[in-house]
């Protein structure tokens, strides 16, 4: 027998006497099993986030926020660091954080991206760039800009502290400074705001949520959460509302304002024939908005698309200043929105997200 | 199973359908095990590993390549977390040193093991004195029967390469097997 045979034959009658332990299946089925439960939660998240928006919201109850809902998509360009440099946004946001944190010169550009035209790198909506430290913790960065006005919308800062002694350990006050001291320098002007910090009821992991808002502003300022070694901030403007209508459902008898964002839209009235009080009238019914549509003869789909769409529409403008995108491409972002617009024409009120 | 139902199968338990997911690990998982025990010989760090690369499946995803049979992404995720995971133990080595080398040598005894005739058990230690590099083309190679072109394709090297380990693992194997006489063999194993 040749000794390639032997080891063959030898291999294959090993592996028969292995038997996977049921502690090894067990233990994955819980990594799954988190995994599921993370997934779900930042659904959770982003309910808890209006949740704390509508907390802040008592000083000015007769606005709402509009808060981006970024669209995930598949499409995002990928661009490498001597582009970044090159391009317009991306020496803006380099600046930026070079200017704020001069240690991130040194920091090496791992990952960046951009939303909007594949073939067009002018046409964007968002820029997102990822720094990472060579040696050290491993300090990360993680930044969104948006592509037409140049703002830092999102940022993530990671294991800034030793990986022994996570951010989410230190005590709440040195926690604060933390975070005061990443939009000072960042943003400047930390005094002009007040802050809520309060934990959220996440029981998966400890979670803090802070809002800063400007002194004597409509609202406006910024949004923080604090999770392991993560602190991710985003700026929030305010808005006055225009909309006649708020608080479409209820939760506990309290107005709840999560889905404001998406059934505040003319043409999902004009579509539905109903003014907004109608509406919120029948939501108010137990009805879903689906339900609605089909009293009138009109489809789920229908009324995904015209939601989809504005949803979309929204994401390539910022103000007066707008995007263009091929219809695929717009297509396509609808198709990314869609599972969100459904998760609430879906819904009813006084149940549970 | 065919490729695209396991692709379809990814998707779904990616996005969070718990039937999906059991339906895939126990169609995979006895190949897992078997192939990241041949690598890992340590219990605690087998475990580590499979949980690893089990977590890899939903989190990267998006580097499937649909036009590969499934099995090839599926040990390309093994041979990474397995070499991922050397990386770090040669880190851990160096802290505990000596002491971490004498349990390295206990480790050879697995239960499995202790249960084979000499012969085997004889192949089953020589695969484990090969270096790591080697041991991998090896197991590819004869536990699951790709090529060497193949294999070169998982481990992302030139085939020239794989060629070297796969003719000095034999090598390795001849010496450790061939020159030894039976009655020296039987010796060995009655420690």
């Amino acid at each position: 027998m040749t000794i390639e045979r032997k080891i063959r034959e030898h291999l294959h009658e090993e592996a028969e006497t292995m038997e996977c332990p049921p502690a090894i299946s067990k233990r994955i089925e819980q990594s799954y099993s988190h995994y599921l439960q993370r997934k779900r939660s930042e659904i959770t998240m982003k309910k808890r986030l209006i949740g704390g928006i509508v907390a802040a919201a008592i000083l000015i109850p007769t606005a709402a926020f509009a808060a981006p809902v970024v669209i995930d998509m598949l499409t995002r360009a990928p661009m490498t660091s001597e582009q970044v440099k090159l391009d317009e946004a991306g020496k803006a946001t380099l600046e930026k954080l070079y200017s704020a944190f001069p240690e991130t010169k040194s920091f090496e550009i791992i990952d960046a991206s951009y939303l909007g035209d594949p073939n067009d790198s002018t046409k964007k909506v968002q820029l997102s760039i990822v720094l990472q430290e060579n040696g050290g913790t491993g300090k990360k960065i993680t930044l969104h800009t948006n592509g037409i006005t140049d703002e830092i919308q999102d940022l993530t800062q990671e294991n800034w502290e030793p990986k022994e002694k996570p951010l989410i350990t230190l005590p709440d006050q040195e926690i604060k400074g933390k975070v005061d001291q990443l939009i000072d320098k960042l943003y400047g002007n930390i005094k002009d705001y007040e802050v809520a910090m309060e934990q959220m009821d996440n029981p998966n992991q400890k979670t803090f949520i802070l809002n800063y808002t400007k002194k004597g502003s409509g609202g406006e300022g910024y949004q923080v959460f604090v999770q392991g070694n993560s602190i991710s901030l985003a700026p929030v403007d305010f808005e006055p509302s225009n909309a006649e209508v708020e608080g479409y459902f209820s939760r506990d008898g309290k107005p709840d304002y999560y889905a404001d964002n998406f059934l505040n839209d003319e043409k999902l009235f004009a579509l539905l024939k109903m003014s907004p009080t109608e509406l919120k009238e029948e939501l108010a019914k137990g009805k879903s908005v689906v339900e609605i549509a089909a009293s009138k003869n009109i489809s789920k789909q229908q009324v995904i698309d015209v939601i989809a769409r504005t949803q979309a529409e929204g994401q390539l403008q910022d103000g007066k200043n707008k995007v263009t995108i091929s219809d695929d491409l717009l297509k396509q972002m609808m198709k990314e929105v869609e599972p969100k617009v459904v998760h609430i024409i879906e819904h009813k009120t006084e149940t549970k997200w | 199973m065919e490729n695209e139902e396991m692709y379809q199968l990814l998707i779904k338990m990616k996005e969070g359908d718990e039937q999906a997911f059991h339906t895939m690990y126990d169609a995979t998982f006895q190949d897992v095990y078997r192939t990241v025990s041949f690598l890992v010989d340590h219990k605690q760090d087998r475990e580590d590993v499979m949980n690893e690369i089990y977590m890899q499946m939903w989190t990267s995803l998006a580097n499937y390549d649909t036009n590969r049979p499934f099995q090839f992404w599926l040990h390309g995720l093994v041979i990474r977390q397995v070499q991922r995971f050397r990386v770090k133990s040669w880190r851990r080595f160096r802290i505990v040193e000596r002491i971490r080398a004498f349990s390295h040598e206990e480790s050879y005894l697995d239960e499995h093991t202790a249960l084979m005739d000499g012969t085997n058990q004889m192949i089953s230690q020589s695969i484990r004195k090969l270096t790591d590099k080697q041991r991998t083309v090896i197991i590819f190679r004869f536990y699951h029967d790709y090529t060497l072109e193949e294999i070169a394709t998982l481990l992302d090297i030139p085939l020239g390469t794989v060629k070297s380990r796969y003719h000095a693992g034999l090598q390795a194997l001849r010496k450790y097997l061939g020159n030894l006489p039976l009655e020296r063999m039987e010796k060995i194993n009655d420690y």
